[in-house]
């Protein structure tokens, strides 16, 4: 029953198995490459980031598949830092409403972008574009660039403990990706979310209120921005104003690896799973390697390219094959 | 477009630099800038000596960051300032060799210069550079290391961005580990600009070499407070000794150094690179001229460990007023 659902493609798609199985081949690679892949540590170094980049690749994934973009989603993650940093350390608040305060706060800028893309007809680049400066002014200017230290170990925990030899933040991601799978295949937002990707219009003609579902994903971006920067929080042991400088490429990169359509209209939890787990591989196997590190973003972006190449000779070869 | 916005803005830094140079006609008299790439702490401590200038002196200092570490964006504040009537400029170069265009079009019109922090690459109009001698500061720390180490064992190089720093801060620590044929450096780890790449770098590193590190060196800012957190996460799980030093005196570093996580760190003196700075464009606005051949001024580094980590702010005070006493006669005369 179950391998029949899965050659149907009702449980892996193929182009979730293309992503999977260049995530796979990497694996193979890099465990014949060095004696050191397969330890205990870097596994659970490994897991620890790609569940941290998931985070990352969501906050972006979740606009892309509306046809939007948030070029904001680096300095959120900061902004949350800093106000759980500020609001635990100088306030010495109790650490589970400095979570809401800044959740909070993160869900605030998700709706200032969703309100002027939406109510006042901005283009999402430009809006993010903006506010990417206004967020990271309002970081720097609150921490002066000075870290928060002061934060509790029992938050630490979340970041640095491990249950099964994998971190708490494994199983914090499996049980995101799990939600996100669920949003969209079954429930009724998830494919508005989908719809108004795929064409805004027709969402529209069909009574899809695209300017709601636009606010709920920049709500959902921002959120995700903002879980990612406390996370990153847990695990530095410090809340850090530069948190989510590099934000950026990583969640174009991992979203896009991931089967993210940059048009809309396509989104898949494996597919993002699979995409995050190619990214901490390559940058792992540099290392392991020991690549030379003027050329390492060179070889970067060579082997993310070779990895996108090889999912889409997959889908022609596919393609071809179900003609003949 | 790239190219277009980039042409425009140096259009307007012109602009901005003519209309100080039409003004700069009829002002003669001394108008004192420091200026700063951005919000960081390092120009936190170094504010705290322009304004210990200004006080113990009473010239008024007008201090200005900049919004991003972008050289563009130094260029046009810069300008900017220097069309209001600034004459005498305290600069952290954002790009030591960028910054150089900037400072030829300022030198044109009679502006003086003095680099902090950074050098901008020579030759240069800036009269004269105070900060840290890059090469001599990593030697200093990596004879540290080894010295921590016991004069034996492999080391992990941690760099950050690629560029002229760093290629002298490598040298630096290569420099030192030639001289102990017991000492190896296993793995270069660079590019590390981020908080988040450096941890993940880091580990990764760690676990690419794991069992055979006894000793880890970072050079640069960033990676050191993302190496002294790593560590301290490392060896509070259990694992085995690794013995770092970095460079430069974050909260965070000094609080591993008091906790035993890392072995110690090298302190700057950034009070000393905004009064000494300071203090030689005063001199200069009084006729001293620069000696021949001077140019860099070694602000001094002091190595911290658990052992002086609560009273290592003295000594770096002391040296501060030791260069400030030899400026006239070895550096500046009339």
């Amino acid at each position: 029953m179950f391998m029949k659902r899965l050659r149907a493609g009702r449980i892996i798609t193929g182009a979730e198995a293309g992503i999977l199985g260049a995530a796979a081949l990497l694996v193979v690679i890099f465990a014949l490459a060095s004696d050191s892949f397969l330890t205990q540590y870097n596994i659970f170094n490994l897991t620890r980031t790609q569940s941290l980049y998931m985070f990352v690749a969501l906050s972006q994934a979740i606009m892309l598949v509306t046809g939007n973009m948030n070029l904001s989603v680096g300095a959120i993650a900061g902004l949350t830092a800093v106000t759980f940093g500020y609001t635990v350390d100088t306030l010495g608040l109790p650490w589970p409403l400095c979570i809401a305060i800044a959740l909070g706060v993160s869900l605030a800028t998700g709706f200032f972008n969703g309100f002027v893309m939406t109510k006042l007809g901005v283009n999402s680049f430009i809006v993010t574009l903006s506010t990417l400066f206004i967020f990271t002014g309002i970081v720097y200017g609150v921490s002066e660039g000075y870290s928060y230290r002061n934060i509790p170990a029992a938050f630490k925990t979340i970041g640095r403990g491990s249950f099964l030899g994998l971190p708490y933040l494994f199983y914090l991601m499996l049980g995101t990706l799990l939600a996100v799978w669920y949003m969209f295949r079954h429930t009724i937002f998830g494919r508005q979310l989908l719809a108004t990707g795929s064409n805004a219009e027709a969402a529209e003609l069909s009574g899809i209120n695209t300017h709601r579902v636009i606010m709920g994903a920049n709500f959902l971006s921002s959120l995700f921005a903002g879980i990612g920067g406390l996370l990153w929080v847990s695990r530095l042991g410090s809340a850090q104003p530069a948190i989510g400088e590099n934000w950026l490429i990583i969640s174009f990169a991992v979203a896009i690896i991931g089967g993210t359509a940059l048009a809309g209209g396509r989104i898949t939890a494996l597919g993002l799973f699979a995409g995050g787990l190619i990214m901490v591989l390559i940058k792992n196997g540099l290392i392991l390697v020991q690549a030379n590190v003027y050329f390492e973003q060179a070889f970067l972006g060579s082997i993310i390219l070779l990895t996108i190449l090889l999912d889409r000779a997959r889908e022609v070869w596919a393609k071809r094959t179900n003609r003949s | 477009m790239t190219k277009k916005w980039t042409i425009l803005k140096t259009a307007i830094a012109g602009v901005a630099i003519a209309s100080f140079s039409a003004f700069s006609a009829s002002a003669e008299e001394p108008k004192f800038a420091w200026y700063a790439s951005t919000v960081h702490p390092y120009f936190d401590e170094v504010q705290k000596g322009v304004d210990a200038f200004a006080k113990d002196t009473g010239v008024e200092v007008t201090k200005r960051l900049g919004q991003d570490w972008t050289q563009d964006n130094q260029n046009e504040n810069v300008a900017a300032m220097a069309a209001q009537g600034f004459n005498y400029f305290s600069i952290f170069p954002s790009d030591v060799s960028g910054a150089k265009g900037l400072y030829e079009e300022l030198a044109e019109r009679g502006v003086t210069i003095v680099d902090f922090g950074q050098a901008t690459q020579e030759p240069t109009p800036a009269a004269f550079y105070v900060g840290t001698q890059l090469k001599q500061a990593a030697m200093q720390a990596t004879e540290a290391l080894v010295k921590s180490m016991g004069g034996k064992g492999n080391i992990i190089n941690i760099l950050e961005v690629p560029g002229e720093n760093t290629r002298l801060r490598r040298e630096g620590v290569e420099e030192v580990v030639a001289k102990y044929p017991d000492v190896n450096i296993i793995q270069t780890v660079g590019d590390l600009s981020t908080i988040e790449d450096s941890v993940e770098k880091v580990q990764n590193a760690i676990a690419a070499n794991l069992g055979k590190i006894d000793g880890m060196i970072a050079t640069g800012y960033t990676p050191t407070v993302a190496v002294a957190e790593l560590l301290t996460e490392y060896h509070e799980q259990g694992g085995d000794r690794i013995h770092f030093f970095g460079i430069d005196t974050d909260a965070v570093v000094l609080d591993a150094i008091r906790a035993g996580h890392i072995d110690g760190t090298l302190a700057q003196n950034p009070y000393g690179h905004g009064y000494i700075s300071m203090a030689l464009l005063k001199m200069m606005s009084e006729g001293f001229k620069p000696v021949e051949g001077q140019h860099a001024i070694d602000a001094g580094v002091l190595t911290v460990t658990k052992d002086n980590i609560d009273n290592f702010q003295g000594e770096i005070s002391d040296l501060t007023k030791g260069i400030i006493n030899s400026l006239e006669g070895e550096y500046l005369t009339k």
